[in-house]
């Protein structure tokens, strides 16, 4: 990216090595006069490289909004987001597809998977569509970590949910994207299941130092994280560093508490 | 509530529905079009047979039995007197004589070019008669009173340009006869296209009959009787050997003749609602099939609250008779249009109908409606028992797309068997000895195979794009992938759509193996037997002697033979008779002009009296040289011939029986022999063949009527005439092409409805517009081109079959059209192209996050 926009601003915070993604002042609202639903209202957040951090929130606190924002899959009413370096508010289309396809991942929380191709296939795609071949080393360690190796040539509806999410990490990781966002992940699964894909998600974070950005409403997936951010109507309203999932519960609770209240 | 359902469903999806409606629509216009347009025309033309039969007409008798050999080609005529016996019958008021003939021309002397209608419509002469039921009435002029006058009608002398006072010829058999135009008459009622011409009654009868006689005689009555009575007076009067006809009578028949002339266009536009109503069908499975699988889970919740099977495929089948309704609605509406393009191609090439009056019974709508909602319900029929067939479970099952649907293996051995049984049939119709037998296993096998490569389809789409799909990897990378994947992830609809492509391709390739057979078997066929340079057909009037007299005087000619088609019937050997006709021939060139293959005998037995015959024939009865046969001529001439020489079968001249002319004139007098139909030139040896030719057109400029050609011409004229019959095939599959487009366009569309999710996915993780768009716009491509794949080899099947049973009738050669193949193959990628058009924008479009989020 050597347009314009998409230059490092060194005023503005964002770009050192240590973040990863970070939005300023992002506003992002639906409808417009009285009809006008703000669903993110002037948020700053810095995504640290090599953490895994989730955002939490109740329904319709803007936590997937924000997430969407952030991937360069919904377009920002005001306000700018970087991903690495690259400013990506007022990219046009054909820049941000290609930024999806080389620096980020996606696991969202079901039909990952294309049904017409296998696991291996769908572990590749995002690099057979760059058109670059897959770091074998890597992609061997890949399905490795996630335990798939004998299913690589199985299709999509021959695994169990839980062992699809895995083929979605898989294939987020294999690309060595810049940054990984996960959409309510293992949402569909249970809680066993549920645990397997967050354990591998935790450990490419520790073992690979991938960056992870989660959106959950589940206490004990957040528990897997290194920092939570709380939203609630549209805007941040706490962070947690090192959480549990006890302590996200308690946190949510007074979450709870202050919204009924 | 059911309906109320259907009647949400259906307009919730009337997008995706669109194009369903348009194929119900086009059948249905085809159908009720061409029935107004057979109803007007039928109208208008009983209107003016009505308006211009007599009373009562008498005319010469028929031949009672079909069998009996008809006498020359005169007109057959009825005695001057006749007509005061008629005008004696009681009732009657007047009888005219009528003469009434087609054989002759009218020409324009200063030109020499034709008058009146070239082809289609006759060009009519007579006298000029005042009767009640005229169908002109002179509005300039007068009429005939002289040997050298003569009456056009107004639309002819309008075409030509001529007017009162110009002259104008009349040619037939019996020469040249000039006129002046003294009067101009205009139709009362439709001119059906026909060129009339009046001469005064004694030069009508000597000119056009030769002899002092009428056509017919027409009686009118004073009102006292009715038509029956007249014609049993009449009958009573004359004796049995005349055929007296009512009005109504001649009415009937005459608007039959017409009627089996429109038959033509009637049967090719039902042709058309027919390929229209095949094609559409597929189109129709697809999209219900779709909009189920869509619905799957709304159909098992619709279980589980407690529906019923009959209830779910109801509204299924309800929802497909509110499309019958619509389209067949739509339809008979834009058939009034067709019928009215069907006028205006009528009015071109001289029909006058009038589009103004439009016959609309309610056979169209009866019709119209049946049609449409029948074969909408039907092809729904499939896919309605499959959405009754939906458990409640499906309600609670999470799912992204439909199941893919295997192709079962009871489809496949059915589909094996009816192809291998179609295969099997095509085999023996190739090797069948009679062309006749070898043509209904042709039928049948083409029959069985078309069905078979349905229900096969897809089974085949699974085995043919693999095949065709592995290159699509290689060439266009991750994009060619998803589209081979996606052709091959619904067989069955994969099937279907190309399908209707396949058919339509399959009718071009196998007729075009079939008519380019034809044609170079002509070729082959001139060039082998055709030993003479010139071919000169007689037109309407038939050859004269001085014709044959100029081309004789043309420097560069060696020599004339003619050919006379004398009507016969043989009594055989074997008991049995048989009515054929006899080329009768001068001997003197006939084995170096017509060149035939001998099987047994010698030619030149011919010039000694005996009678040459077919192979064919002569297996038939049992028939070989030596044997002798009796062969009766019209007017009750017999002779017994001997069997000279069998030809052998396959020749340019398939069929026909041949006898010197001086052989056949010892029985029939010359008098009562028809006159020739056409002549043949050779070329002196060392004389330029296309300079005669020029020569020879000159010498016979004044006889517009001929036509002259060369072997080459001839060949294109034998072209010309494979390739008229090609045009409407091609017009046929042209719109069988446009619907199965829409099939295509259908699918896909509908497909990438159905996967939204999957393309959102795409999107999200880096896939291109450019990219998405070219997986659409190639699975649109391997969708095509495997039905154009299919189509092309069962068209070869069928037009190699075809040319293999009629080998021994003319179709000797067999050429592949190598071209129309490369032409086919190569336009179903742009048919794959142009139908992913809008599906691919559309698809491209999408919103990324919307996509992801659609439930």
């Amino acid at each position: 990216m050597t347009t314009a926009a998409a230059v490092y601003d060194p005023q503005l915070p964002g770009g050192t090595s240590a973040v990863a993604a970070s939005a300023r002042q992002v506003t992002k609202a639906y409808g417009s006069g009285e009809t006008r639903v703000t669903a993110l209202d002037a948020v700053d957040v810095d995504i640290q490289r090599g953490r895994f951090t989730a955002i939490m929130g109740p329904s319709g606190s803007g936590k997937s909004t924000l997430m969407h924002c952030l991937a360069g899959l919904d377009t920002v009413t005001d306000g700018r987001i970087w991903i690495g370096d690259t400013e990506i508010t007022g990219l046009r289309d054909k820049q941000l597809t290609r930024l999806r396809r080389d620096k980020i991942g996606f696991i969202f929380q079901a039909f990952n998977l294309l049904p017409t191709l296998n696991a291996l296939e769908n572990i590749t795609l995002p690099m057979d569509i760059a058109g670059r071949k897959p770091d074998q080393a890597w992609l061997d360690q890949v399905v490795e970590t996630v335990g798939l190796a004998g299913r690589l040539k199985h299709r999509p509806t021959q695994l169990s949910g839980g062992q699809q999410q895995r083929v979605a990490v898989a294939r987020a990781l294999a690309a060595r994207p810049e940054i990984i966002f996960g959409d309510e992940p293992t949402g569909n699964l249970d809680s066993r299941a549920g645990a397997e894909v967050l354990t591998f998600l935790r450990r490419s974070v520790d073992e690979l130092g991938q960056t992870m950005v989660m959106v959950t409403h589940d206490p004990v997936a957040a528990g897997y994280a290194d920092r939570v951010l709380f939203l609630a109507d549209g805007v941040i309203v706490d962070e947690m560093h090192a959480p549990t999932a006890d302590s996200v519960l308690e946190r949510m609770r007074r979450f709870d508490g202050k919204r009924t209240s | 509530m059911l309906l109320k359902t259907s009647l949400r469903s259906f307009f919730a999806h009337k997008g995706r529905m669109a194009l369903s409606l348009i194929a119900v629509m086009l059948s249905v216009a085809f159908v009720s079009g061409t029935l107004v347009f057979s109803n007007t025309a039928t109208s208008t033309f009983s209107k003016l047979f009505a308006a211009t039969a007599s009373d009562i007409s008498v005319q010469p008798s028929k031949p009672a039995d079909d069998d009996e050999p008809q006498a020359g080609d005169k007109p057959a005529t009825v005695p001057v007197a006749l007509a005061q016996q008629i005008a004696a019958v009681p009732g009657v008021k007047t009888a005219v004589g009528q003469v009434m003939v087609g054989d002759a021309i009218l020409v324009n002397p200063a030109t020499n070019k034709l008058v009146g209608p070239t082809s289609g419509a006759p060009t009519l002469l007579g006298n000029w008669a005042d009767t009640p039921s005229n169908p002109v009435k002179i509005t300039s002029g007068h009429a005939p009173q002289n040997s050298g006058e003569l009456v056009l009608d107004a639309d002819t002398a309008k075409k030509a340009k001529l007017g009162l006072g110009d002259r104008i010829r009349v040619d037939n058999t019996g020469g040249q006869h000039p006129y002046t135009i003294v009067g101009i008459a205009t139709f009362v009622t439709t001119n059906p296209g026909a060129a009339l011409a009046f001469l005064d009654t004694p030069t009508a009868q000597q000119v056009l009959l030769g002899e002092q006689a009428y056509t017919s005689v027409e009686a009118f009555g004073d009102g006292s009787r009715s038509d029956d009575q007249l014609k049993a007076d009449a009958l009573a009067k004359v004796g049995g050997g005349y055929q007296v006809k009512t009005a109504a009578e001649q009415k009937n028949e005459n608007t039959k003749a017409i009627g089996s002339g429109l038959d033509f266009m009637k049967y090719a536009m039902l042709g058309f609602a027919g390929i229209s109503l095949i094609v559409g069908g597929f189109l129709i499975i697809n999209t219900f099939s779709m909009l189920v699988a869509q619905r799957t889970r709304e159909i098992g919740l619709l279980r589980a609250i407690g529906g019923s099977r009959r209830q779910v495929n109801g509204s299924v089948l309800v929802e497909a008779l509110i499309l019958g309704v619509l389209g067949s609605t739509l339809g008979v509406a834009v058939g009034l249009g067709v019928a009215v393009g069907l006028i205006k191609l009528m009015n071109a090439i001289g029909m006058d109908l009038n589009a103004g009056d439009l016959e609309i019974g309610p056979d169209v709508f009866v019709a119209g409606y049946a049609v449409g909602i029948l074969i909408t319900v039907v092809a729904a029929w499939i896919p309605a028992r499959r959405a009754s067939r939906i458990a409640p479970m499906a309600a609670l099952r999470d799912h992204g797309t439909p199941a893919e649907a295997r192709s079962n293996l009871v489809r496949t051995v059915i589909g094996l068997l009816l192809t291998a049984g179609g295969g099997g049939l095509l085999v023996l119709a190739g090797t069948a000895d009679k062309a006749a037998t070898g043509g209904q296993y042709l039928g049948l096998g083409l029959l069985l195979t078309l069905i078979g490569f349905v229900v096969l389809g897809p089974l085949l789409a699974t085995v043919v794009i693999k095949v065709l799909g592995a290159l699509l990897p290689a060439l266009f990378g991750p994009s060619g992938r998803l589209a081979q994947r996606n052709a091959m992830r619904n067989p069955r609809r994969t099937g279907a759509t190309a399908a209707a492509l396949m058919i339509g391709l399959a009718l071009v390739i196998g007729s075009s193996v079939f008519s380019s057979s034809a044609v170079s078997s002509a070729s082959a066929q001139i060039d082998k037997s055709v030993g003479v340079d010139y071919i000169i057909g007689g037109g309407r009037t038939g050859v004269t002697a001085e014709m044959i007299d100029a081309v004789k005087r043309t420097p560069g000619i060696d020599h004339v033979t003619t050919e006379k088609d004398i009507d016969a019937r043989f009594q055989l050997p074997d008991g049995t008779t048989k009515r054929t006709g006899i080329a009768a021939v001068p001997p003197a060139f006939f084995g170096t002009d017509f060149r035939l293959p001998v099987k047994s005998g010698a030619v030149e037995s011919i010039g000694q009296g005996s009678l040459g015959i077919d192979e064919e024939f002569a297996t038939d009865h049992h028939l070989k040289v030596g044997d002798s046969i009796t062969v009766h001529y019209a007017g009750g001439h017999t002779q017994v011939l001997p069997v000279g020489v069998v030809f052998a079968k396959g020749s340019l001249f398939g069929g026909a029986s041949f006898a010197d002319l001086a052989t056949v004139s010892k029985a029939l007098p010359a008098a009562e022999q028809p006159g020739d139909r056409m002549f043949f030139a050779k070329a002196s040896s060392g004389a330029d063949v296309a300079k005669t030719l020029t020569a020879l057109e000159d010498a016979l400029k004044q006889y517009p009527q001929l036509t002259i050609k060369d072997q080459a011409g001839y060949k294109e004229l034998v072209q010309s005439q494979v390739n008229t019959l090609l045009y409407l095939i091609y017009g046929l599959v042209g719109l069988s092409i446009t619907v199965a487009v829409l099939g295509v366009v259908n699918t896909l569309a509908l497909s990438v409805v159905e996967r939204t999710r999957e393309i959102g996915l795409l999107r999200a993780i880096g896939l291109s517009r450019r990219q998405l768009r070219r997986m659409i716009r190639l699975e649109s491509v391997v969708i095509a081109v495997f039905g154009a794949v299919l189509g092309t080899g069962l068209g070869l099947a069928w037009g190699v079959t075809a040319q293999r049973v009629l080998r021994d009738q003319g179709l000797a050669t067999l050429t592949v059209p190598t071209t129309t193949i490369a032409v086919t193959l190569v336009s179903s990628v742009v048919i794959g192209l142009v139908a992913a058009l809008v599906p691919a924008f559309r698809a491209g479009r999408m919103n990324v996050l919307a996509a992801i989020a659609t439930d």
